[in-house]
């Protein structure tokens, strides 16, 4: 059975589900997917309450869903199943502070004949700000599990489209039996995009959607106005009822934010000026290049969320040896603005901004090893755990039950082989509303192979990849190419029979993980995929994200070296 | 009640202390140059003393202290060029979605990371008008930058001073966009005149609406409904009582006078035309009715309407009382307007201080500033820039360029790369092919596609 979130449907089936379970409790389960007890208990374990606050053998009881103790020389209740915490450590479960997981985008209205791009209703200028993102998420997306993976619990999800494409939620990662939605409308969500591309419709520029913004804002002001006067008075004209600006009522009374997605500086100064014009809360989503705004930031009040998405390093592997001097101090500035990109969390650290990090943009396999980047450029370990925990939490106002490992709190937590941010550590199990989620932890060393040897990508490998749409398969070719590695892969022609490569792009081998990505064009659209996973003797074994439509598994073995010559 | 009124007005001007003394204000005496003032000649062996941003006085011997003292013999000083027509350091430039846009405003999108900034700078360029582009018969309101190169916040280049501007289009431009491309009005030019004409209509019934309205609250016991706000029709309504003034895109002579004409009818007098090239024709109209045009030196047939043109047309508009300008309207001729100015002199016989004056004094006036910039006279504010020869030679160079008194160039301290903000994702950033050219239509080539253009055609 495959449920679309209609929450009435959703409500009505979650009344009948949970009677059918108080009623039948006790009784045989054929499906076998209950679970046995909801109640455990973690021993002995290395517990950070919040950042800067650890406690050592400690034990933590989770009960219905909550943290029901923490401390030592707790009773452990008779239902409760063990995990024995010796050389564990646990954190409170990450809450992304905004993210697209799983959020699908509704699709654009079609045209009429007649129709007039200069001004074109509300809902095909991107301006939606009625929908509520819940309407549009599928709980089943398979990305979803890779980011519990990495340790999320608790995210607000930001519906897709134009400038104002609705109201965003908050929803859990946890277990399949619940829709798993914590809060819904919580914040205005806004960005200076517009839809069809731009040009087609007004607005089509950020000119138009700053002008637009302003105006909408202030008519619904006057709205509610016209509203309360009317209410209150006879004799008057009947206001004319208008969901777009309705749905603006609660940022007017400032009970949720706008969240401004931006992408860099001047945007974020383009959402500070809009709201220091209009006086609405503002959280400031995605930001990049904040170093060139930490004025602007400061000023206005506004919370941050960062995203951890980090550049490759371009210049990592250029070799300025006979440049001209031109050119080596392009190279140098290059790398400047790397650097200063590695730093700039740090820096919102320095100046007093509790900021949170956002998933908008980043990827899960790349957020430890980008966060790792940021603390060795001026992060302290504490900001960068209160940026994934708790600064998020009182940013989506969810403090009271949210964001620490505290009793009464939502069971919600990360539990790793060695300290967070450690190159070693691998996260073994992540809690999430009290549903405890198991991983596969293996025990090697990296830099090296299982066998001492620094792993060579070179080489032709086969490779399988499962999808919904079955599975498939190529070839990737790796060459060395100076102290990197170049290559091609091939794979199912997506327009046609046959075989189409692409060359594959930002190998990176780090210790045993490598990830590229590739791009195929299908239907007029390139669509990046990106790969990662890790070797073990000569064995890839990884995932593959196809953007929105989910991870899948895949799986390479390399040729052995005789044939490749 | 008196002293209440002094507080009051010591505090409103404070304020304005506060938001205008955000950016940097230099001090520096030129000595000894040659002092090109534009409205008061030109003065041989003189010393230019500038304190805090305002240049304090002009004469000889002048000495000061712990100001920084550039000598300027054998060297030409004159005011800081005015470009009155350019799209440089914007990240949008046509809302070109609505044949009316007046709400859009280009202070919103002011880039201050563009390149474009110092290579004016270096072309003694201090102040540019960064205008909306023509795809509109009603663009969007522009914005007066200095160019104090070197911040991020885009605010530091807004000359807060200066009073509000807005873009009109008439011709191709608007009846192409919108007509041929979209299929509404305007798809002729007498199209272009009714949308104006009804813009300046709807918002005069517009500003009716808000006066009831607040007349209306003023009744003791009256709650009445606040009308629609429309900052669209809100901008028309300025503009109709004379706080805005409107820089015209225009080509020919037929719709330059029919503009003049329905101004006159809305009693607009604040109105300048840009491009103009036939300009020549309704010259003494010019001269009359409107605060001037703004031309190119010898830039035309890149289209059917820029054919009827002619080299001597800024010197004609000039002889005729018209205030005239030369503009860039682009990237790359905004780095040698003092050239362009020197064509016009060149073919009209114009005077040095005619010449200058296209470039400075005059472009001031149709942006509404020159009691504040375009000449060298004590009180105003110091944007100057240094030549090593006569800036109406060929051969001269720009050395150094102030504004506010602040060097933001200076040709002997010019590193290669003066970007302020670099791509790390980029190893090298592209190139366009097409920076150099006319920027009027940014972002709308998509209306083009069918019109034989290709990637070296003028667009503006």
């Amino acid at each position: 059975m495959n449920i679309r979130f209609k929450p009435k449907v959703f409500s009505s089936l979650f009344y009948l589900v949970f009677c059918i379970t108080s009623i039948s409790f006790g009784q045989s389960d054929p499906t076998g997917e209950r679970r046995v007890t909801g109640t455990f208990a973690i021993t002995n374990a290395t517990v950070t309450i919040a950042p800067g606050k650890t406690q050592q053998g400690a034990t933590i009881i989770i009960k219905n869903g909550l943290i029901e103790a923490i401390g030592s020389n707790l009773r452990i209740p008779i239902d409760a199943q063990t995990i024995k915490g010796d050389s564990l450590f646990v954190y409170p479960g990450f809450i992304d502070g905004a993210t697209s997981i799983g959020v699908l985008r509704p699709n654009d209205p079609e045209r009429p004949a007649n129709f007039d791009p200069s001004n074109p209703p509300d809902e095909f200028a991107g301006i939606t700000p009625w929908r509520s993102v819940l309407d549009h998420y599928d709980i089943k997306n398979s990305q979803i599990n890779d980011w519990r993976k990495v340790g999320f619990t608790v995210a607000q999800i930001v519906p897709e489209g134009g400038m104002l494409p609705g109201k965003s939620a908050i929803v859990t990662y946890g277990g399949k039996e619940s829709n798993n939605i914590l809060a819904k409308n919580t914040a205005l969500a806004a960005r200076f995009r517009s839809t069809g591309g731009g040009r087609g419709m007004y607005p089509g520029t950020q000119l138009g959607i700053m002008a637009k913004f302003r105006d909408l804002y202030k008519n619904a002001e006057l709205s509610s106005q016209h509203m309360r006067l009317f209410a209150s008075n006879s004799g008057l004209s009947r206001p004319e009822i208008n969901k777009t600006l309705e749905a603006f009522f609660p940022v007017l009374d400032k009970s949720i934010p706008v969240l401004y997605e931006v992408s860099n500086d001047l945007e974020l100064r383009r959402a500070v000026m809009l709201q220091k014009e209009n006086g609405f809360r503002l959280v400031v989503a995605g930001i990049t290049d904040m170093d060139f705004a930490l004025d602007a930031i400061k000023s206005s009040n506004a919370q941050v969320l960062v995203s951890f998405r980090l550049p490759n390093d371009k210049t990592a592997n250029s070799n300025t040896e006979g440049l001209s001097d031109e050119m080596k101090a392009r190279t140098q500035k290059v790398k400047d603005a790397y650097i200063q990109i590695l730093g700039e969390a740090g820096k919102l650290e320095a100046a007093g901004i509790p900021f949170g990090f956002t998933s908008l943009g980043g990827r899960s396999n790349e957020m430890y090893k980008n966060i790792r980047l940021m603390i060795a450029n001026g992060l302290s370990e504490n900001a960068a755990l209160a940026a994934l925990t708790i600064n998020n939490a009182n940013i989506l106002g969810i403090q009271k039950f949210a964001g620490t490992l505290e009793k009464g709190k939502l069971a919600n937590m990360v539990i790793s082989t060695a300290p967070l941010f450690a190159e070693e550590a691998q996260i073994k199990y992540v809690v999430a509303d009290g549903y405890v989620f198991e991983y596969e932890v293996n025990n090697k060393k990296s830099n090296n192979n299982g066998n001492g040897k620094a792993v060579d990508l070179s080489g032709i490998w086969d490779y399988t990849s499962d999808t919904p749409a079955g599975s498939s398969g190529g070839t990737m070719e790796i060459k060395r190419d100076g102290t990197s590695y170049k290559g091609t892969i091939s794979y199912d022609n997506p327009s046609g029979s046959g075989k189409a490569s692409s060359p594959m792009n930002n190998i990176i081998l780090s210790g045993n993980n490598l990830s590229f990505t590739f791009n195929v064009s299908a239907g007029g659209m390139s669509l990046e995929v990106s790969v990662s996973g890790e070797i073990t003797d000569g064995d890839f074994s990884g995932s593959m994200s196809l953007s929105e439509f989910g991870s899948f598994p895949f799986n390479a073995v390399k040729k052995p070296n005789h044939l490749n010559q | 009640m008196k002293m209440i009124k002094y507080i009051l007005s010591a505090f409103l001007i404070l304020g304005c202390f506060v938001t205008i003394a955000q950016t940097q204000k230099g001090s520096v005496l030129i000595k000894n140059a040659t002092v090109l003032t534009v409205t008061n000649g030109t003065l041989e062996n003189t010393d230019v003393l500038v304190e805090n941003g305002i240049i304090k006085r002009i004469g000889k011997n002048l000495n000061a202290s712990n100001i920084q003292c550039i000598d300027g013999t054998g060297k030409y000083l004159m005011p800081g060029i005015i470009d009155a027509h350019s799209h440089v350091a914007l990240d949008a430039v046509n809302e070109a979605t609505a044949p009316i846009t007046s709400e859009v405003k280009m202070g919103d999108v002011v880039n201050p990371y563009d390149i474009g900034i110092y290579r004016a700078l270096a072309g003694g360029v201090t102040i540019s008008h960064a205008m909306h582009g023509s795809a509109n018969a009603i663009g969007g309101q522009n914005i007066t930058l200095k160019h104090r190169y070197g911040t991020s916040n885009p605010e530091d280049l807004h000359m807060k001073d200066a009073p509000r501007t807005i873009k009109f289009a008439l011709g191709e431009n608007p009846t192409r966009v919108h007509g041929r491309g979209n299929g509404i009005q305007p798809r002729t030019r007498m199209g272009v005149d009714a949308v104006i004409r009804n813009g300046f209509n709807e918002a005069i019934q517009y500003k009716k609406a808000w006066a009831d309205y607040e007349n209306a609250q003023k009744q003791k016991g009256a709650k009445p409904v606040p009308p629609k706000y429309d900052s669209r029709l809100a901008t028309l309504a300025d503009v109709l009582d004379g706080k805005i003034i409107i820089h015209c895109h225009s080509y020919r002579a037929d719709e330059i006078y029919a503009l003049i004409n329905t101004c006159r009818e809305f009693g607009i007098k604040n109105i300048v035309f840009s491009h103009v090239n036939e300009g020549f024709k309704v010259a003494p109209e010019l001269a009359e009715y409107t605060m001037g045009a703004s031309v190119f030196a010898d830039w035309w047939a890149y289209k059917f309407e820029v054919y009827y043109s002619t080299a001597y047309n800024a010197a004609i508009l000039m002889e005729n009382g018209v205030i005239t300008s030369i503009n860039s309207d682009s990237g790359e001729l905004i780095r040698h307007l003092y050239h362009e100015a020197g064509k016009a002199q060149r073919y009209g016989q114009l005077d040095d201080d005619q010449t200058l004056a296209l470039i400075t004094i005059n472009p001031a006036k149709q942006l509404g500033i020159a009691d504040k910039v375009g000449s060298i006279e004590e009180g105003k504010q110091a944007d100057l820039v240094l030549f090593d020869g006569h800036p109406l030679s060929v051969y001269a160079i720009p050395q150094m360029t102030f504004v506010d008194g602040v060097k933001y160039f200076d040709i002997n301290e010019d590193p290669d790369d003066m970007r302020l903000k670099v791509s790390a994702s980029e190893a090298l950033e592209p190139i366009f092919l097409r920076e150099h050219e006319h920027r009027c239509m940014h972002g709308v080539d998509f209306f083009f596609t069918n019109f034989g253009r290709n990637l070296f055609n003028h667009t503006h």
